[in-house]
C-alpha cells in the first residue's frame, strides 16, 4: 500500500501518541478530541480507540430509560403473551403460518409484508422529518441493548467512566483479570438469552425449550446458528457498539438527508454559549469548555461543532450540560432539542408543506394497508387445470378438468361449499358433490372434471367458480374458462364419423 | 523562464450537450419502466400491438437507463471534470460533437429496433451487430478524445477520478468487444459466436461488470469529483482510494459467475464468483465509506443543501446494494433470492438509489454552473429528493417483499419435503400480483422527481446564457512526457512484481496438479509475507513509484488493462478449451431442425428469456418442480444460450413434451384460457405471421460455421424439411380441433417448445432410455 | 452553527498536490474493515480447497443427487414399491382406510366412489378399477406408477406432485383391496 510522506504506517503512532498531545493534568488515559476531520473512534494509525461515555442524570436519561424498558418489556414477552391461542408474535417458516397479534396469515398473504415495511419506513420518514434521528436515540434496538442492557453491566462491574479508563490502561493483574472476565461472561450469557428469545420468534417457545434441554448433537444445525448468532451479538455489543451506527448502518445516513432547517435535532446553541469561557471570565458566553458534553457522548463527538454524521440524538449532551448549566444558575438549554431555525434565531415551523403532504401519504398508506389486510379472507383458493390436455374430447363430451385447492388459514376447520355460475345448463360437474371440511390451517387439493356433451357445445365460455364457507358466509370467485376445440372443427369431425359409419 | 499567463476556456458546450440528453433519455428510459411494470399487472397495455408486448419493451427499458440515461450521465460528468483536473481542453471539438451525435444516433436506432423485435437474445446486450459497431466506434472516439486530452494534461498527475474513467474505458471496451462477438446472418440478424455455458459466462462476465464499469467505477468517479467540489471538503482518504481503486478493478471481474450460481455452470467458476464476490464488499464499502466521510465534516449542510442531500443518499445506497451483492451471491442465499424479484429490487437500489441520486445531484451542481444562473427553486430540487426517496422505499419494500414470498413459496416443501408445497407455480405469481403494482406506484413516484428536475432545469435555463469554465494557466505548464517511466519502470517494481507473483501463485494453487497445486500454494503464501515485510521496510518507495506512476497515464492505463483482464482470461480461457461437445460428460443436445431454429428465433424475437428461465438449478425445490437439473451439455449448441434471469414465469428447460401441441396453441393465443390468473400477455400475431424460411438456409450456414454439427443441406432440403416437420404439427393441431396452417410462425415455435429439454445421453446407455423422455 | 475552532494538536495533513482546488487527506480507515477484506480471502482460500482442491465438499451435482436420493428414500419408506410391499398394504385396514378417504376425494370424480366407472355409469370418465381387465396394467407397481406419472392423452393426471408418495401408496392399496393376489389379468387397450 503506497502512502504519503507522513504519518509512516510503518512507524505506527503508539496508542498514546494522540493523547499525549493533551495538557499535562489530563486523565490516564486521555479522552480523544474530537474534531470534524477525522472520526474520533479511528485513530491515524487505523485502530479503534474505545469509549468511555460518562454517566449522565437528568429527565432526558430517566424518559430514555422508561421508554427502553418499556420497549425491553414488550419485545422480549411478545412470544409468551398467547392470543387466540398462539403466541402474540410467532412467524412459523417451516410452516409457512405467520401469527401476529391473535391474525393468522398464510404464504399466500406474505405479500402483507410490504405494507408493515413501508409503513415503518414511511413512519421512519415522517418522525424524522419532525424530530430528526429520534429513532436512533430512543428506540433503536441497537441502542436500546447498548445504553441500557449492556453498558450498564459494564458499568456495574467495572465503575464510572473513570475507573473503566483506568482499568482498561492499566495492565493486567487479578483484579482486571476478575473483572473482565466477569464482564465478558455476562456478556455472552445476556446474548445467548437474547438470541434464544429472539429464535422464539420464529419457533415457539417450548420447542426452544425442548431444543435447549437436549444436548447440541440432535440439533446440530440449530446449534452452530445460534452460537454463531449469540457470538455475533456478543461481538456487536461487547466491541464493534457505535461502529455500527458510525459505518455499517445506512439508515441513520438516510434519516440525517431527511432533516431540513425546521427539524428538531440535538445541537448547541452557539449564539448563547459563544466564546467559551469559565464562568465569571468578562464578555464569555454560557459554555464554560466543561467538556462535559464530550465525555459523555457515546459516539465521540463533540456536539458543538455542530450537526455530525455520528450523532445518534441520544440526549446524552443536553442532560449533562442542564446539569452544569443548573450548578451555575443559567438557564437550562444550551445544549437542547430544536430545529436548526430556532438555533439561528428563527422559530420552528412545525406545520410546513412536506409534513403535511408526508401526513396525507400516511393517512393514505394507512388506508390502503388497512384495506389490503381486510381483504385478507380467512381461506384462500386457487383453480388450476390439470397437468396435460388442456381439453378432451371423448366420445360424446368435451372434458375440462381442474384441481381446485382450498386454503383454512383459520385455527379452527372450515366446511367449504363450491358452486358454479354462468355456466350451460348440461355441463355435468363431479368432484365437490359434498361439502368439503378442511382443518384448522390446513390445505386441501380436490379435481373438479366439468363435461358438456358435444351437441351443446358452442365452442369455448367462460363461468365462475365460487367457494362459500358453509357457517360464516364469506364468498371467493375466481373466473375461468371451458376451453374446447373449434366448434367448426368438432362439427367437421361428426360428419366424417357419421359418414364413416354410414 | 518566462511564465505568460493565458485563459484557457473549457469545453463546456459538449457538457452542456450531454446533461440535456440525460434528462431526456432519463425521463424516457424510466417512463418505458413504469409502463413495462405496468404491464406486469395489466396485460392489456400491450394493446394487442407486438411492438409493445412487454418482451420487447423490457430490454428498451433496460437499455434506456444503463447506456442512455447512465450513458449520457457519465459522459457529462466525465467531461466537465476531466478537463478541469488535467487543466487542459478537450483535445477534440470534432470527436466531442461526434461522440455526442453517434450516442444519441445509436439510442435513437436502439429505441426503433428492440421494440421491432430486432435482438441478440442476450441481456443488456440486445442491439444488433450494425449498432454494435457503432457503439464500439463511438466508444473508441470517447476514448480517443479522453486519452488525448490526457496527453495535453497540463496538471501532471492523474486525481483518483481520473483513475476511474481510465478503467471505466478500457474495460468496457473489452467486455463489450468480446460479449459482442457474432457472426450476421443477414443485415439485421447474428448469432453470437459464443454457446451455452461458455455464452452464459461470457453473457455475466459482461452483464456483471457492465453494472461495475458502466454503472459503479465512472460514477465513482464522479463522486470523487463532485462530492469534494459540493462538500468543499478534501477528500477523506487518499491511500483509500489507492486501495480500494485497484481491489475493486481486479476483483469485480472475477464475480461475474454469481449470476450463475447453482446452473450447469462448472462448479470452480461458481465458487469463483461467490467467493470473489464475498472480497468486493471491503472495497466497495472503500468507495462508500471515502465518500461518506468526505461528506462527513459539511454533515450540518445536508439539512439544506439538495445537491448533498442527493449524495449523501446515494452513497449510502451504494453502501446497501453493495452489502447485498456479496450477501446475494451466498450460494444458499442465492437459491432463494435467484430469479426472483430480489434481485430486480437489488439492481433498483443501485440505479435508482446510486445511479439516479449521483445523476441528479450532479446535474443540479452542475446546472447554475453551465448556463450562469441560479437554479430556479431549490426547494423543487428538495422536493425531488423526497419523492425520490419515498419512491425507492416503495419500490423497494415491493420488490424484496416479493422475492423473499415467492422464494419461499417456490421453495416450500410438505410430506417431508417430498412434495411442492405449491406445484402450481401461478399460485406463487398470483402471491405476488399486488407488490407488482406497488412496485408501479414506487417506481411512477420516483419518475415523477425526475420530471421535477427536467421543469427545474427548464425553468433554469429560459433565459440563461450558456457559460464556459476558464482557468488560467502558465503557457510553459506543457504536458508531461510519457517517456519516464519506461517498460522497465511500468513493471519492474515491487507493488507490479509482488501482485503479478502473487496471482500466478495462486492460480498454480487453484488450477494446478497436486505438486504444482501446494507449490501455488506456498508461492502465494511467501509472496505475501514477502510483499509485506518489503512494504513495511521500504514502503515509501512502494509510494514513490506509485507518484510516479500516477504522472505517466500510458503506463497507468496498461497496468488497469492487466488488472482488469485477469479474471477474464482466467475464467474464460479454460472453459473455452473445456467447451467442447465432444468433453460433455453425460448428456449432448441434438441440433435443432430447422423449423425449431426458426422457432427459436422467435422464441428470442419476442423476448420469452426475459420472463422464462432454461435452467433448472442443482437444487432440490427446482429438480421437483421441473425435472432433472440441467446439464452443461444439453444447450451447448444454443446460440444466444437463453437460461435467462428472471422466472415471472415457470422454467422452460424440461417443458417439451409436457403439453400437446393445443395447450400451446392456445396458451399463446390466450395464456389465461389454459392458466387461470397467468399474467403473460397473448401472442396472437404468431398466428398470423408466416415463418420466414427463406432466412434459414443463411441462419444454419452460420450455425454450421459455429460449429454445430448440421450436414450441409440445400436450401430445397431445409424447406423440404420445414415443411415436412410444420405439417405433421398442423395435422396434429386440427386432430385437436384447432386449425392453424403450417407456415404460421406459432407452428414453428411449437416445434421449439416440444424440443426443449431433449439430449442425447452419451455417458452409460441405461441413461439412454430417460433422456428421450 | 460554526465549527468550533479549535484545532486538535495532531490534526492529519492533507497531501500538497490539489486538483482544481481538490485536496486530499491521507487517513486511514478502521483496521476492522481491512480485516473483513482478509477475511473474505482467507474464506476464499479454505472455500476453494474444500469444494476445489481437496474436494472434501460434494459437486452440486453430488449434492442435489444426494438429496434426491433421500427424497427418494422417503418417498420409498413411506411406500414399499414392490407388488408384495403394496399387497400387503393392500391387506392392511388402516391403510385401506386412508386410500379410500383419499380416493373418495380425488378419484371419485372419474372414477366414482364404487370405483366401477364407466362400467357403472356412461357419464363417468374414467374406467372400472375393479374388474381383472386393465388397460395400462394390473400389478400394484403398475397401477402405483400409473397413478404416479398419469395418462395425459386420455386425461389422467399426473397426481405425483399432487399427492405425494405416500397419498399414492394408499390409494394403490384402496384400490388393490378390491383386488386378489394372482387373479388372472387381461390387458386390454381402452376402447374409444
Amino acid at each position: 500500500m503506497p502512502h504519503d510522506v507522513q504519518p509512516a504506517p510503518n512507524h505506527p503512532a503508539s496508542p498514546g501518541s494522540r493523547p499525549a498531545a493533551r495538557p499535562a493534568g489530563a486523565p490516564l488515559t486521555p479522552f480523544p478530541v474530537p474534531n470534524r476531520d477525522s472520526v474520533t473512534t479511528i485513530r491515524s494509525d487505523g485502530s479503534r480507540p474505545f469509549l468511555y461515555p460518562a454517566d449522565t442524570h437528568g429527565r432526558f436519561t430517566t424518559a430514555r430509560r422508561v421508554v427502553a424498558l418499556a420497549l425491553l418489556v414488550f419485545y422480549l414477552a411478545l412470544p409468551w403473551i398467547k392470543i387466540n391461542g398462539y403466541p402474540a408474535v410467532l412467524l412459523d417458516l417451516a410452516d409457512r403460518r405467520f401469527h401476529l397479534f391473535g391474525a393468522t396469515f398464510a404464504a399466500q398473504d406474505l405479500w402483507l409484508l410490504f405494507f408493515v415495511l413501508t409503513g415503518l419506513g414511511f413512519s421512519l420518514i415522517f418522525v424524522t422529518a419532525l424530530f430528526g434521528r429520534i429513532w436512533c436515540g430512543w428506540a433503536c434496538p441497537q441502542t436500546v441493548f447498548l445504553e441500557h442492557v449492556y453498558r450498564p453491566i459494564e458499568r456495574l462491574i467495572e465503575g464510572d467512566a473513570v475507573r473503566r479508563r483506568a482499568l482498561a490502561a492499566a495492565p493486567m493483574s487479578r483484579e482486571k483479570f476478575v473483572r473482565r472476565t466477569l464482564k465478558h461472561a455476562v456478556y455472552i450469557l445476556v446474548s445467548a438469552i437474547f438470541c434464544h428469545l429472539f429464535l422464539a420468534y420464529f419457533v415457539s417457545v417450548p420447542e426452544v425449550w425442548d431444543m435447549v434441554s437436549h444436548a447440541p448433537s440432535q440439533h446440530w444445525g440449530f446449534f452452530v446458528f445460534m452460537a454463531a448468532y449469540t457470538g455475533v451479538t456478543y461481538f456487536v455489543f461487547a466491541w464493534f457498539r457505535e461502529q455500527v451506527c458510525i459505518v455499517l448502518c445506512p439508515y441513520g445516513r438516510i434519516q440525517s438527508t431527511l432533516t431540513d432547517d425546521h427539524s428538531l435535532t440535538i445541537g448547541y446553541d452557539t449564539r448563547r454559549g459563544e466564546p467559551r469561557g469559565k464562568a465569571g471570565t468578562e464578555g464569555a458566553g454560557d459554555c464554560v469548555a466543561c467538556n462535559r458534553c464530550v465525555h459523555v457522548c457515546p459516539t465521540g463527538i463533540d456536539i458543538r461543532q455542530g450537526l455530525q454524521l455520528e450523532c445518534i440524538g441520544c440526549t446524552a449532551c443536553i442532560d449533562a450540560c442542564d446539569a452544569v448549566m443548573d450548578r451555575l444558575k443559567r438557564p437550562r438549554g444550551l445544549i437542547r432539542y430544536d430545529s436548526q431555525a430556532a438555533f439561528s434565531g428563527g422559530r420552528t415551523q412545525w406545520i410546513r408543506p412536506r409534513v403535511v403532504v408526508y401526513f396525507v401519504l400516511l393517512l393514505a398508506g394507512a388506508a390502503v394497508a388497512s384495506w389490503a389486510f381486510s381483504t385478507v379472507k380467512p381461506a384462500s383458493f386457487g383453480v388450476t387445470r390439470m397437468t396435460g390436455a388442456p381439453y378432451i374430447v371423448d366420445t360424446g363430451v368435451v372434458r375440462n378438468q381442474f384441481l381446485v385447492r382450498l386454503v383454512n388459514k383459520r385455527n379452527a376447520p372450515v366446511r367449504f361449499n363450491l358452486e358454479l355460475a354462468r355456466t350451460p345448463a348440461e355441463l355435468r360437474r363431479t368432484g365437490f358433490e359434498a361439502v368439503v371440511e378442511v382443518g384448522p390451517l390446513g390445505e386441501v387439493v380436490q379435481p373438479l372434471v366439468l363435461q358438456l356433451p358435444r351437441s351443446s357445445y358452442q365452442g369455448p365460455f367462460r363461468f365462475e367458480v365460487r367457494i362459500q364457507d358453509a357457517s360464516r358466509g364469506f364468498e371467493l370467485k375466481r373466473e375461468v374458462e371451458f376451453m374446447g376445440p373449434e366448434a367448426r372443427l368438432l362439427r367437421e369431425e361428426e360428419e366424417e364419423n357419421r359418414g364413416r359409419r354410414k | 523562464m518566462s511564465a505568460k499567463k493565458t485563459t484557457l476556456e473549457f469545453n463546456d458546450q459538449i457538457v452542456r450537450q450531454f446533461v440535456l440528453a440525460t434528462i431526456l433519455w432519463g425521463v424516457v428510459g424510466m417512463l418505458v419502466g413504469v409502463i413495462v411494470a405496468t404491464q406486469l399487472n395489466f396485460w392489456q397495455l400491450n394493446f394487442g400491438i407486438s411492438w409493445l408486448s412487454f418482451g420487447r419493451l423490457r430490454p428498451l427499458h433496460t437499455n434506456a437507463v444503463i447506456f442512455a440515461f447512465v450513458g449520457n450521465m457519465m459522459f457529462a460528468g466525465v467531461y466537465y471534470s476531466t478537463q478541469r483536473l488535467v487543466k487542459a481542453r478537450l483535445a477534440s471539438d470534432f470527436l466531442s460533437q461526434l461522440h455526442f451525435w453517434g450516442w444519441q444516433a445509436i439510442i435513437v436506432s436502439a429505441a426503433i429496433t428492440l421494440p421491432l423485435g430486432l435482438t441478440r437474445g442476450k441481456e443488456y446486450a440486445e442491439l444488433i451487430w450494425p449498432i454494435n459497431i457503432a457503439v464500439a466506434l463511438i466508444w473508441v472516439v470517447f476514448a480517443v478524445n479522453f486519452f488525448w486530452t490526457l496527453a495535453r494534461r497540463r496538471e501532471p498527475s492523474l486525481y483518483v477520478a481520473i483513475w476511474f474513467y481510465i478503467a471505466t474505458i478500457v474495460t468496457v471496451a473489452m467486455l463489450y468487444i468480446v460479449n459482442h462477438l457474432s457472426i450476421p446472418t443477414s443485415l439485421l440478424h447474428s448469432y453470437p459466436v459464443f454457446g451455452g455455458v461458455q455464452d452464459a459466462l461470457v453473457q455475466w462476465w459482461y452483464g456483471h461488470n457492465a453494472v461495475a464499469f458502466f454503472l459503479t467505477t465512472p460514477i465513482l468517479g464522479i463522486m470523487y469529483y463532485f462530492i469534494p467540489k459540493a462538500a468543499e471538503r478534501p477528500v477523506y482518504s487518499y491511500r483509500l482510494s489507492v486501495v480500494h481503486f485497484w481491489s475493486l478493478v481486479f476483483v469485480y471481474i472475477w464475480a461475474g459467475p454469481h449470476h450463475l450460481l447453482n446452473t450447469a455452470l462448472p462448479d470452480w467458476l461458481q465458487t469463483l464468483g461467490m467467493t470473489f464476490s464475498l472480497m468486493l464488499w471491503a472495497p466497495s464499502w472503500g468507495g462508500m465509506l471515502n465518500g461518506l466521510l468526505t461528506l462527513r465534516g459539511a454533515w450540518h449542510k445536508l439539512r439544506t443543501d439538495p445537491v448533498l442531500k442527493f449524495m449523501a443518499a446515494a452513497v449510502t445506497f451504494y453502501g446497501m446494494a453493495t452489502f447485498e451483492g456479496p450477501l446475494l451471491s451466498i450460494k444458499s442465499v442465492n437459491a432463494l433470492g435467484h430469479y426472483t424479484d430480489w434481485i430486480i429490487g437489488h439492481v433498483h437500489g443501485g440505479a435508482l438509489g446510486w445511479n439516479g441520486f449521483m445523476a441528479a445531484g450532479m446535474i443540479y451542481w452542475l446546472l447554475p454552473r453551465l448556463w450562469n444562473k441560479p437554479l430556479y427553486s431549490a426547494s423543487l430540487a428538495n422536493l425531488h429528493f423526497w419523492i425520490g426517496t419515498v419512491g425507492i422505499l416503495l419500490y423497494m419494500a415491493a420488490m424484496w417483499t416479493s422475492g423473499i414470498t415467492q422464494g419461499v413459496m417456490l421453495s416450500a416443501t410438505t410430506d417431508n419435503g417430498t412434495v411442492l408445497a405449491y406445484p402450481n407455480f401461478l399460485d406463487t405469481l398470483n402471491t405476488i400480483r399486488p407488490l407488482m403494482l406497488m412496485r408501479v406506484v414506487g417506481g411512477a413516484l420516483y419518475l415523477t422527481g425526475f420530471i421535477l428536475l427536467a421543469y427545474n432545469m427548464w425553468q433554469t435555463l429560459r433565459g440563461a446564457q450558456p457559460v464556459n469554465g476558464t482557468v488560467e494557466v502558465f503557457d510553459d505548464e506543457a504536458a508531461p512526457g510519457e517517456s519516464r517511466m519506461g517498460v522497465l519502470g511500468t513493471f519492474l517494481n515491487p507493488p507490479v512484481l509482488f501482485s503479478v507473483l502473487g496471482c500466478g501463485f495462486a492460480c498454480a494453487w487453484m488450477f494446478g496438479g497436486s505438486v504444482i497445486s501446494m507449490a501455488g500454494l506456498v508461492g502465494t503464501l511467501v509472496c505475501g509475507i514477502l510483499a509485506y515485510a518489503h512494504w513495511e521496510s521500504r514502503g515509501q518507495a512502494w509510494a514513490g513509484w506509485y507518484d510516479r506512476l500516477l504522472v505517466n497515464s500510458a503506463p497507468f492505463t496498461i497496468l488497469t488493462f492487466i488488472a482488469v483482464a485477469a479474471g477474464g482470461l482466467i475464467q474464460i480461457i479454460p472453459l473455452a478449451i473445456a467447451h467442447r461437445a465432444s468433453n460433455v460428460e453425460d448428456r449432448r443436445q441434438v441440433p435443432y431442425t430447422p423449423l425449431e431454429l426458426a422457432g427459436r428465433d422467435i422464441y428470442v424475437r419476442e423476448g420469452c428469456y426475459v420472463c422464462h428461465s432454461q435452467m433448472i438449478r442443482t437444487l432440490v425445490p427446482d429438480v421437483l418442480r421441473y425435472g432433472e437439473y440441467s446439464r452443461l451439455g444439453e444447450s451447448i449448441y444454443d446460440h444466444p444460450y437463453q437460461w435467462g434471469s428472471r422466472r415471472t414465469g415457470p422454467d422452460l428447460a424440461r417443458v417439451g413434451g409436457k403439453y400437446p401441441n393445443v395447450w400451446h396453441l392456445r396458451h399463446m393465443e390466450d395464456p389465461r384460457s389454459i392458466s387461470v390468473g397467468s399474467n403473460m400477455p397473448p401472442y396472437p400475431w404468431l398466428l398470423k405471421n408466416d415463418t420466414q424460411v427463406a432466412a434459414l438456409p443463411s441462419k444454419l450456414s452460420v450455425q454450421r460455421t459455429l460449429g454445430v454439427p448440421y450436414p450441409n443441406w440445400t436450401p430445397e432440403q431445409i424447406t423440404a424439411r420445414v415443411n415436412e416437420q410444420a405439417k405433421a404439427i398442423s395435422a396434429d393441431l386440427k386432430a385437436a380441433g384447432a386449425y392453424v396452417a403450417p407456415e404460421k410462425e406459432i407452428v414453428a415455435l411449437i416445434a421449439y417448445l416440444q424440443r426443449l429439454g431433449k439430449s442425447e445421453s452419451i455417458a452409460a446407455p441405461a441413461a439412454m432410455a430417460k433422456a428421450g423422455q | 452553527m460554526m465549527p468550533n475552532q479549535q484545532i486538535t494538536p495532531d490534526e492529519d495533513p492533507i497531501r500538497p498536490h490539489a486538483y482544481d482546488g481538490i485536496t486530499e487527506y491521507d487517513k486511514r480507515l478502521p483496521n476492522w474493515w481491512l480485516y473483513t477484506l482478509y477475511i473474505t480471502i482467507v474464506f476464499w482460500v479454505g472455500y476453494w480447497s474444500y469444494y476445489e482442491w481437496f474436494r472434501v465438499g460434494p459437486t452440486s451435482a453430488q449434492a442435489v443427487s444426494g438429496e434426491m436420493a433421500k427424497i427418494e428414500a422417503a418417498r420409498l419408506s413411506t411406500a414399499k414399491l414392490d407388488d408384495a410391499g403394496l399387497w400387503k398394504m393392500s391387506r392392511n385396514a388402516d391403510f385401506v382406510a386412508a386410500g379410500k378417504v383419499v380416493f373418495e376425494s380425488t378419484c371419485a370424480p372419474c372414477h366414482l366412489a364404487s370405483m366401477r366407472g364407466k362400467a357403472e355409469s356412461a357419464a363417468a370418465i374414467g374406467p372400472d378399477l375393479t374388474d381383472t381387465t386393465w388397460i395400462h396394467g394390473g400389478k400394484p407397481t403398475e397401477v402405483y406408477n400409473l397413478i404416479d406419472k398419469g395418462v395425459l392423452a386420455k386425461g389422467m393426471p399426473t397426481w405425483g406432485p399432487v399427492l405425494g408418495a405416500k397419498k399414492i401408496s394408499e390409494v394403490t392399496a384402496y384400490i388393490m383391496s378390491k383386488h386378489k393376489e394372482g387373479e388372472p389379468v387381461v390387458i386390454a387397450p381402452a376402447t374409444p
